[in-house]
């Protein structure tokens, strides 16, 4: 397909893989003769399994877009489920030429260091006559604040944007140097192409793109405040509406960095500190991805209450590091473009190496997998992005990148085809392959975690345990029905009116005393009531899975890339649950990934504080459920008759039928059924089992309110429970629920009056 | 003669929970100018606050920052100083520029050294004094070429006062000078930052200078308390003489009971008080009040 018959490049412009005379390029030669063996039908393949695994890391459901430019009014947005997609065919560029381009990018970031120097500092450039000070001053992005307060230093890491055109040549198209946003893409790329094209990738000699990684790591510990031990490094984000969010939690767990949303962090004194559990930590160094123009409200230029309130103060006086420094947007400002040249010239005593595009300059080209034709190979426009870091040691460029696709009439410096490409620098000699030593340790976290993120698990906790229990409850229910149609009349309808009243409890509406809704009892004949409630337990389960993406968004990077093929998944089978009239077959899917999902906490989470607020919450909400499948199922005094089924649902919808059939042998009896669910703390679904763990955990907290709480629910759950009925219900078991499920529910209230109560959102004051 | 003022300036914040963490920037504290001594000036700030910092900034206003990082219901900054302003120039002492504005926007465009280090950076539109096409309706006619400077700046002047109704409930302090043109109302703010557009867009420097005015009740009645306000008005360059203000707002050439606190390129540079809390969602109400009272003193000892 590679031949001159598949891919027919331009006449007349400079083609990244065909030369002039119609043969490969040598750069091009290994991947060429790779693609040649394949078929259109392979390549769409390929097409395919990139995209599954970019879903699973999150940049399908969870995330928005690659953005189109790296301008701050683009930054914070609306989620927008606009996933890109991967182009199998790599952008390969001979390791001499990217060698010259690199060179050329460190030349920009010496450039844009000096820029900013002197346009804060002494500005020398507009005292030579050389920047107007009328355009320089008009700039809104110009940080006065930072003119009196210069940081040690600007540019710690920079992107560049480069297009080649149809002559062969190399042209900036921008620079980015405020928040540079792509580096963890093209990790995450990288990471994609390299499970769908192993051999090619090895074949090819790729230069590997993950030494990053370690090169940003030196990058940022090298900005550490003088005399700080062990510093602390965060990753600043805007939270998951950020156009780039998905980048900065990936690039958080590549580094080993916690990732902080504004709220997360408080400035006091001029140092800026992390809120986890109990308190707050010292955070030394910010590796920042909110732009400028959103940092900090106290600055007067900024727009609205984003960020962190006095962040700017707490730089300026030293106590903390931005990397890059508050300001750096000046240096991108497409005003300030015309006097670059200059400026180089002036500043560094150099050419600029890397010129600038002009509008009106016609592009190359590039193999690009067709967006119209399925399988077909035709020739793009694709903008290459360069990272660059300052590291001690001098100024490292990423081997590598992403190639974004220029759709017909894009700008180069807002592509709009969400076609990327994974970057392969081929023919040298993997030189950058550094040692994976950081100058700084960074301080181990194993004990503490932003108070944000165990708030989060703890609500991902509770939703998950509620869709397990909406889930199980309606497909129990469901299937009984089914099975025996007649159980709708059994008992005077007492097995259906106790039916109701598990399906309610289980979405946690409340239940009459006949166990129908509480508006117009008897309203409707128990069939219809039932398959009312039926519908109603499918709706709670998407709305729960919902909920429970919803967290799971804002703590990425503590879940596994498991964890997020799992939630990508849930996420799906939601709309068929939505969809459905009834879909018996998505609840044993919900089932089965809840299951995972419980199972993946349990043995792939580091077991410090984040785990125990995500186990707590479990514990909790199942603890809560099962004393409320008691009320709904034995509370009513029903005939014999209708026991034994609605017993049967009570052990079902707590999956303890099994466990029950194997220890007593005999029809269902009240006493044996409390017994396994309430008092047997060797059953795992028992409400003393769940005790069992909540005193573990309000223990390993030293939170004494939470142990009191756990006591008096103990307490509760060892209320004797007599035969006494009155009123049709069974006093007993009605007391016994309430003695233990009220101490649980002020612990739920507790956790969080105790544990997260702390309001963070920065309000703006009028001004005089 | 020269006036001593005593000036304070109360901005009081009460939530209705209280915040956590409250953050202040304060342009408060006077500066010294050519025709004006700042003998004492403090803030004052309730509760007793856990950061306070003063710095210079770009402009050499002097900028506090506060930081009260405890539970707080309400939060008081107040600006006290004893200022004296020397006797107020007279129309008729007010010299001639004795360059065309069009000359001195000439000189601005190519300055270099100092001059384009200090004076360029007020030759700048900014978003709040942008330059646009609405600004027609009140420099039509005045900028002929060849029109002395401070001739040019005293008709401007004139016109914005004559033409522009005074409207406190008109504007705030994100109305832009487009809808003040549209409506032809607005307060000092929007007035100053009008005048400076006008300038700017035509190649000449001006400022915006923040500070107070000495008011009086109307004949026979007591001043009140908090009656006077900050006031605002602008300032132009006149190469030779340096920067000479103009007070649109009263048509008048400062410093007439004027007090100058701080100058920067727009109200944003100098705000007075501007702050952020973090906190509960809660009510939150501000009140504010000025008292300005001068008296004439001899000349310095």
């Amino acid at each position: 397909m590679f031949s001159e018959n598949h891919y027919a490049p331009q006449r007349g412009r400079y083609d990244e893989a065909v030369a002039e005379d119609g043969t490969m390029r040598p750069a091009w030669s290994t991947l060429g003769a790779t693609l040649r063996d394949l078929r259109p039908i392979d390549l769409l393949d390929q097409q395919r399994q990139t995209d599954r695994l970019l879903d699973a890391e999150g940049a399908g459901h969870l995330v928005h877009e690659l953005p189109p430019d790296g301008t701050a009014d683009a930054g914070v947005r609306a989620a927008d489920s606009r996933p890109w997609r991967l182009d199998p065919i790599p952008m390969v560029i001979d390791h001499d030429e990217f060698r010259s381009l690199s060179h050329g990018v460190a030349q920009r970031v010496r450039l844009m260091e000096a820029l900013l120097h002197d346009l804060y500092g002494e500005r020398r450039l507009v005292s030579t006559g050389i920047v107007p000070a009328s355009v320089l001053f008009s700039v809104g992005s110009l940080r006065t604040t930072m003119a009196t307060h210069a940081p040690p230093r600007w540019v710690v890491n920079l992107a560049v944007d480069l297009v080649r055109t149809a002559d062969g040549t190399w042209r900036v198209v921008q620079d980015l140097v405020d928040a540079p946003a792509g580096a963890g893409y093209a990790l995450m790329n990288r990471s994609v192409v390299a499970r769908v094209m192993p051999d090619a990738i090895r074949r090819a000699g790729a230069a590997p793109v993950n030494s990053f990684v370690a090169v940003m790591r030196r990058a940022l510990a090298a900005q550490s405040p003088p005399g700080r031990r062990s510093p602390r490094t965060v990753v600043l984000t805007g939270g998951p509406t950020h156009g780039t969010y998905v980048e900065h939690s990936y690039l958080a767990m590549q580094m080993g960095y916690h990732l902080a949303e504004g709220g997360d962090l408080v400035v006091r004194k001029n140092r800026v500190w992390l809120r986890v559990l109990d308190g707050v930590e010292p955070v030394d160094v910010i590796y920042r991805r909110i732009e400028d123009a959103a940092l900090d409200p106290l600055d007067a230029r900024t727009v609205g209450g984003s960020g962190v309130p006095g962040i700017t103060w707490a730089a300026q006086s030293g106590g903390v590091v931005l990397a890059n420094a508050f300001g750096t947007r000046l240096a991108e400002e497409r005003v300030l473009a015309p006097y670059l040249d200059a400026a180089a010239r002036s500043l560094l005593g150099e050419s600029l190496e890397l010129r600038a595009l002009a509008d009106d300059e016609i592009l190359a080209s590039a193999p690009c997998l067709s967006s119209w034709t399925p399988g077909a190979v035709v020739p793009g426009t694709v903008v290459l992005r360069m990272h660059a870091a300052v590291t001690p040691d001098g100024i490292t460029t990423m081997e590598g990148g992403v190639g974004r696709v220029l759709a017909p009439g894009d700008h180069p410096a807002r592509p709009t085809a969400q076609l990327v490409k994974d970057v392969w620098v081929v023919g040298g000699v993997s030189a950058t392959r550094l040692p994976a030593r950081v100058a700084h340790p960074q301080v181990d976290f194993g004990g503490s975690v932003p108070k944000r993120v165990a708030d989060a698990l703890y609500w991902l906790g509770r939703s998950a345990e509620r869709a397990e229990v909406a889930a199980r409850t309606t497909r129990v229910i469901g299937s009984q029905l089914q099975q025996e149609p007649s159980l709708l009349s059994v008992g005077g309808g007492g097995w259906a009116a106790g039916a109701i009243a598990l399906l309610r409890t289980a979405q946690a509406l409340p239940v009459a005393v006949d166990g129908g809704p509480e508006d117009g009892p008897g309203a409707l004949p128990f069939a219809e009531r039932l398959q009312q409630e039926l519908r109603g337990g499918q709706q709670a389960v998407a709305a729960q899975i919902a909920s429970l993406a919803q967290e799971a968004t804002t703590v990425r990077e503590f879940l596994s890339t498991t964890t997020g093929r799992l939630l990508g998944r849930l996420t799906r089978v939601r709309s068929d649950l939505l969809a459905a009239e009834s879909a018996p077959d998505d609840l044993d899917v919900v089932l089965v990934d809840l299951a995972a999902l419980a199972g993946l906490s349990m043995e792939s989470t580091v077991r410090g504080p984040a785990w125990r607020f995500l186990d707590l919450a479990r514990r909790l909400e199942r603890a809560i459920a099962v004393l409320g499948s008691i009320q709904a199922a034995a509370g009513p005094a029903v005939e014999q008759f209708a026991f034994q089924p609605l017993a049967e649902s009570l052990l079902q919808v707590n999956e303890s039928l099994v466990a029950y059939r194997r220890r007593y042998r005999s029809d269902v009896e009240l006493g044996a059924v409390l017994d396994l669910l309430v008092h047997d703390d060797a059953n795992p679904r028992s409400l003393a089992f769940q005790l069992d763990r909540l005193r573990e955990h309000v223990a390993s907290l030293a939170w004494q309110e939470g142990a009191d709480l756990v006591h008096q629910a103990s307490l509760g759950m060892l209320t004797h429970v007599d035969d006494t009925v009155a009123g049709g219900r069974r006093l007993g078991v009605d007391a016994m629920v309430l003695a233990a499920r009220g101490p649980l529910l002020e612990l739920g209230n507790a956790v969080v009056r105790r544990w997260f109560a702390d309001p963070v959102n920065p309000m703006v004051m009028g001004s005089s | 003669m020269t006036t001593r003022f005593d000036v304070v300036h109360r901005t009081e914040y009460t939530y209705g929970l209280p915040m956590s963490d409250g953050y202040t920037v304060a342009h408060l504290l006077p500066r010294d100018t050519p025709t004006q001594r700042v003998v004492s000036a403090e803030i004052q700030v309730s509760p007793d606050p856990d950061e306070y910092e003063e710095h210079t900034d770009l402009f050499g206003n002097r900028v506090v920052r506060i930081g009260v990082h405890r539970p707080h219901g309400h939060l008081g900054v107040t600006g006290r100083c004893v200022v004296e302003v020397e006797p107020p120039a007279r129309p008729e002492h007010v010299p001639a520029a004795g360059t065309s504005w069009d000359e001195v926007a000439r000189q601005l465009v190519t300055a270099q050294g100092e001059i384009a280090t200090t004076i360029g950076p007020f030759v700048a539109a900014t978003a709040a004094t942008p330059s646009i096409p609405e600004l027609a309706v009140v420099t039509d006619d005045l900028f002929v070429p060849g029109r002395d400077l401070l001739d040019v700046v005293r008709a401007l002047s004139s016109r914005i006062h004559a033409e522009f109704v005074f409207d406190p409930e008109f504007s705030d302090v994100s109305t832009p000078i487009a809808a003040v043109c549209a409506a032809r109302r607005g307060v000092c703010q929007d007035f100053a930052h009008l005048m400076i557009a006008c300038l700017r867009s035509h190649g000449l420097a001006a400022r915006y200078v923040s500070g107070y005015l000495e008011t009086f009740p109307p004949p026979g009645q007591p001043k009140l308390t908090g009656s006077d306000a900050s006031h605002a008005w602008c300032s132009v360059w006149v190469p030779d003489l340096g920067w000479l203000d103009a007070d649109p707002t009263n048509d008048q050439v400062p410093p007439q009971r004027h007090i100058t606190v701080a100058w920067g390129r727009d109200y944003f540079d100098v705000t007075p008080v501007r702050g952020v809390v973090i906190g509960p969602a809660a009510s939150q109400s501000l009140s504010v009040g000025v008292d300005v009272s001068g008296r004439e003193i001899d000349a310095e000892p």
